[in-house]
């Protein structure tokens, strides 16, 4: 027995989330690509399981600028005023498996040791709705990285597509079973996801290989393309580096955490002048080790969940999968040696 | 075409003409085109001439990184080769230091969201006059091809492609033009994808990243993405030579190329100015004549 | 919930100046409770910002047994610039104690060998003045200091302070000899030639060392020639950082955090990490 919802139904449970003053994000159509925004009217919403969004749900639990407190200089004296806490529902709805898994990946980073309420805040108050894939492309590889089209890491619930514009719905926690709570059929009908994406590469034995080639000129070799820009950091659901600047006067104003990005110049640079990763292959190699080496090793978990947007967004064709794919042939190679 | 272009930089490379090509490889995902660098002779198989090839290389010139590898020879469309062009004449490169090979595009098509050629063209391509590339050392391709190409999109040339796009923005009113910017805008995560990958946006510290003091937020919020793709397009204005490398790497899908167009196009309107055409031509700012329109400057 | 990046205000108590370009800051919670409650590690570093510039990361470079923080910074960036103006009663923040520290209390009845170049002399200092106030604590105490000219030596009245507590050796040196007529009682050399001639034996011994990489590149051996093991040098690294919570990702080396399991490793640390400082 399964427990469906139809399209219709589904609209007027965001809209009746809507009007109740919760906050609900949701896939919308911005000229001819699609990008995750909070809507105000839940026809904005596009609703069906896409592969490729410009941005990733990341947006909404770690926001690319966001105000940490502000100030008043008054004589001497500084007045500090706290940011306001996250404190509204927020519902997330039509996410990928492999956006929402980068959720779970990233809860140790924001509490170990210092708890960051700016992240937590907003995970304790959503709930994140994923759509199960129905096609995948040559950019993802989720299965690389423990990954599945249906997988529901950091889903409340997961809804499969069905031929008649219904969706399956299987709820995973609590949250998810309180937003779709009487708002389901049941029915003999499931909805199944499409197949696992292929990959030829082997991450752990590219892990390994990444540990003991700190120095190696292959790092070099496959970044002359790398032009240094983030949008690879900045369309992954994982990256989150970030940058704490001030904003406003010398007299008022406001300091930002503002996303940042380990492939430019300046995120290492010294006051000195002095930079310890000078190069673009310093900087890629920081990046796949973070994601391969440094953060399994903190974290116990890969910071990456092979869903393909960084190469998707490259202007140079580049990005992880890539990356993998050619550090690959050197780890084979040293394997076979 | 493609192995006439392999073969010349066979012979560049084992006569040490050069030390590194910039070509075109299937390098990304599913053979996806994108920069390819070959120091090796036996290598150039890897080097690739199609409709996908997007991107500009001229790009890499600059980079700290490419310099390091000696005496290049860049593959270059005739739009890429104005960006050279341009290059040599702000002094960020010699000419005789860098091998240019041209060759003759019938035009590049746009990728869908997902990566694949759509079969369109894109919007430069529409428009453009020039299908073989100027200033080279060695042109690749049928010339007359090329100009027969040239002659047909000549009649249209200004009313189609992203032409066709600037008419319909020129057409608003200045509320729906702010509009439509506002809303391209706020898109931009300021990744900065476009600086980089723009063969012109060499400069060693861009504005964008001083701090000592900050002129333009590094935020983006509305105000700091107005902010710096406003200073970036002014900033290219008489300078950009229309490639679209800029827009083909933006995220965030923002009409950059548009907003270069503007400009561009106001410098040909106002003073026939286009940008990377002749080698050793003085930039339109920072040199004035007295047939500009302006009366003070008589 | 807490937000840890909120730094507290803090008053600017005394300004010193040190060199052309280098200062020492004493500062106060302005709120008097945290004030008297604010307790750190010998060796810990904090973010100091100036509202509506930015932060700043700098050692705590007083000893803990004072109810004030001070530290100390060359003009060099966007922040130095402004900390540069500050006089005594502006408001500056801080967030912190951030970070490990020196092992002290393990340090506790062996020498102690400090070797410090131009800059690098505060992260040192916190350390020194611990040991003289626990002058009994500890055997003898070596300070090799060297900066490039007598005019860029911080901390230089202190010098011949540390110098008259008991079983105190302190080297000083400049690069450059300075101009005829200008009194120095120091040597003109390099902090490692300083270092060989000072007769430092390993046994029972710690060193400290921090300063401009060469001078750790060429100090080194001749630390390791006078008996020290990996595992008794220290030093004190100074990657970027933003956070100082282990979360802005950009002072790693390797899996190793720099504002977390750092800023002080021993050189037994140092020669597993990558070298990506």
């Amino acid at each position: 027995m399964s427990h469906i919802i139809t399209l219709e139904q589904l609209k007027k449970t965001l809209a009746d989330k809507i009007s109740s003053g919760a906050q609900v994000v949701a896939p919308t159509l911005r000229g001819e690509l699609a990008f995750f925004q909070k809507i105000d009217d839940v026809n904005q919403a596009v609703l069906e399981p896409r592969v490729r969004f410009q941005n990733s749900i990341k947006e909404f639990f770690f926001p690319r600028h966001e105000t940490i407190f502000s100030f008043v200089r008054q004589g001497s004296d500084v007045q500090l005023v706290d940011a306001p806490e996250f404190d509204v529902e927020q519902i997330v709805v039509g996410a990928r498996p492999c956006d929402a898994a980068s959720l779970p990946i990233l809860d140790p980073l924001f509490a170990w040791d210092y708890q960051d309420r700016f992240f937590q805040s907003r995970r304790a108050k959503s709930t994140v709705v994923v759509f199960a894939c129905k096609t995948s492309d040559a950019h993802c590889f989720c299965t690389a990285v423990g990954g599945a089209p249906d997988s529901t890491n950091g889903a409340d619930a997961i809804l499969f597509a069905l031929d008649d514009g219904s969706f399956e719905v299987r709820c995973v926690t609590d949250k998810g079973k309180a937003l779709f709570s009487g708002k389901t059929q049941e029915s003999d009908k499931t909805g199944a996801a499409c197949a696992p994406p292929s990959v030829d590469f082997d991450v752990e034995k590219i892990a390994t290989w990444i540990r003991g080639n700190f120095a190696s000129p292959v790092w070099e070799e496959i970044s002359y393309r790398c032009v240094g820009c983030g949008a690879c950091a900045f369309v992954c659901p994982t990256c989150h580096c970030f940058d704490i600047v001030d904003e406003g006067s010398y007299s008022k104003g406001k300091r930002v955490k503002n996303w940042d990005s380990c492939q430019t110049v300046l995120f290492t640079l010294h006051a000195s002048g002095h930079n310890p990763r000078a190069t673009q292959g310093a900087r890629q190699r920081q990046r796949m080790m973070h994601k391969f080496v440094i953060y399994p090793d903190k974290f116990n978990a890969k910071l990456c969940t092979g869903c393909g947007a960084c190469s998707r967004s490259c202007g140079v064709s580049f990005g992880v999968r890539p990356a993998l794919e050619e550090l690959a042939k050197v780890a084979n190679q040293s394997e076979n040696n | 075409m493609e192995t006439e272009l392999r073969n010349a930089i066979r012979k560049l490379l084992e006569e040490k003409t050069v030390d590194v090509a910039i070509g075109y490889g299937r390098v990304g995902v599913n053979g996806a085109v994108g920069a390819t660098f070959v120091t090796n002779p036996d290598d150039v198989d890897r080097l690739v001439w199609n409709n996908e090839c997007r991107q500009n290389l001229a790009t890499h010139l600059t980079r700290a990184e490419i310099k390091k590898l000696g005496k290049p020879a860049i593959v270059v469309k005739a739009c890429d080769a104005r960006a050279v062009v341009v290059l040599c004449n702000e002094a960020q490169i010699k000419r005789e230091d860098v091998y240019v090979i041209g060759v003759v595009c019938d035009g590049i098509e746009t990728a869908d969201a997902a990566g694949n050629k759509t079969g369109a063209l894109m919007g430069k391509c529409l428009s453009c006059v020039e299908h073989a590339a100027k200033n080279v050392d060695l042109l690749i391709g049928d010339e007359a091809a090329a100009k027969a190409l040239d002659e047909k999109n000549a009649p249209n040339a200004k009313s189609v492609g992203h032409y066709e796009k600037l008419a319909k923005l020129r057409a608003m009113s200045q509320k729906e033009r702010f509009e439509y910017w506002r809303e391209q805008f706020s898109k931009c995560i300021r990744c900065h994808a476009c600086r980089q990958n723009c063969p012109l946006c060499y400069c060693n510290r861009c504005v964008a990243d001083k701090n000592r003091p900050t002129r333009i937020d590094t935020s983006s919020s509305l105000k700091g993405n107005f902010a710096w793709n406003i200073l970036r397009a002014f900033h290219l204005a008489g300078r950009c030579v229309g490639c679209g490398a800029c827009a083909a790497a933006c995220p965030a899908g923002i009409e950059l190329d548009l907003l270069n167009l503007t400009l561009a196009n106001a410098a040909e309107d106002q003073f026939g100015y286009v940008s990377g055409k002749e080698l050793g031509e003085l930039p339109l700012i920072g040199t004035y004549s007295p047939t500009d329109k302006e009366e003070f400057i008589r | 919930m807490e937000n840890i990046y909120m730094p507290d205000p803090m008053e600017v108590v005394e300004v010193k100046q040190q060199t052309a370009d280098i200062k020492l800051i004493r500062i106060k919670f302005r709120d008097p409770e945290k004030n008297a409650n604010f307790k750190f590690n010998i060796g810990q570093f904090g973010l100091y910002s100036v509202f509506g510039v930015g932060e700043s990361t700098f050692n705590i470079c007083c000893s803990n047994s004072k109810d004030y923080i001070e530290f100390c910074f060359r003009k060099t960036g966007r922040v130095t610039e402004r900390l540069w103006d500050v006089e005594p009663g502006d408001t500056i923040g801080f967030r912190g104690p951030f970070g490990n520290s020196y092992p002290m209390k393990e340090w506790e009845g062996k020498n102690l060998v400090f070797v410090a170049g131009g800059i690098a002399m505060p992260p040192i200092r916190c350390a020194i003045l611990y040991a003289l106030e626990n002058r009994d604590k500890y055997g003898k105490i070596t300070i090799v200091y060297g900066a490039r000219t007598v005019n860029d030596l911080v901390c230089k009245d202190e010098l011949d302070e540390w110098a008259q507590y008991p079983n105190v050796d302190v080297l000083k040196t400049v690069d450059v000899a300075p101009p005829e007529g200008t009194p120095w009682n120091g040597r003109v050399d390099f902090v490692p030639t300083v270092l060989k001639d000072s007769n430092i034996t390993g046994d029972n011994a710690v060193a400290l060392v921090v300063g401009p990489p060469i001078m750790i590149k060429l100090s080194l051996p001749i630390l390791v020639e006078a008996g020290f093991k990996d595992e008794d040098i220290f030093t004190s690294l100074e990657n970027r950082m933003k956070c100082g919570l282990g979360k802005c990702g950009r002072c790693n080396c390797g899996s190793v955090y720099v504002c977390k399991e750092g800023p002080v490793f021993t050189q037994a640390d140092i020669k597993n990490m990558p070298n990506d400082y």
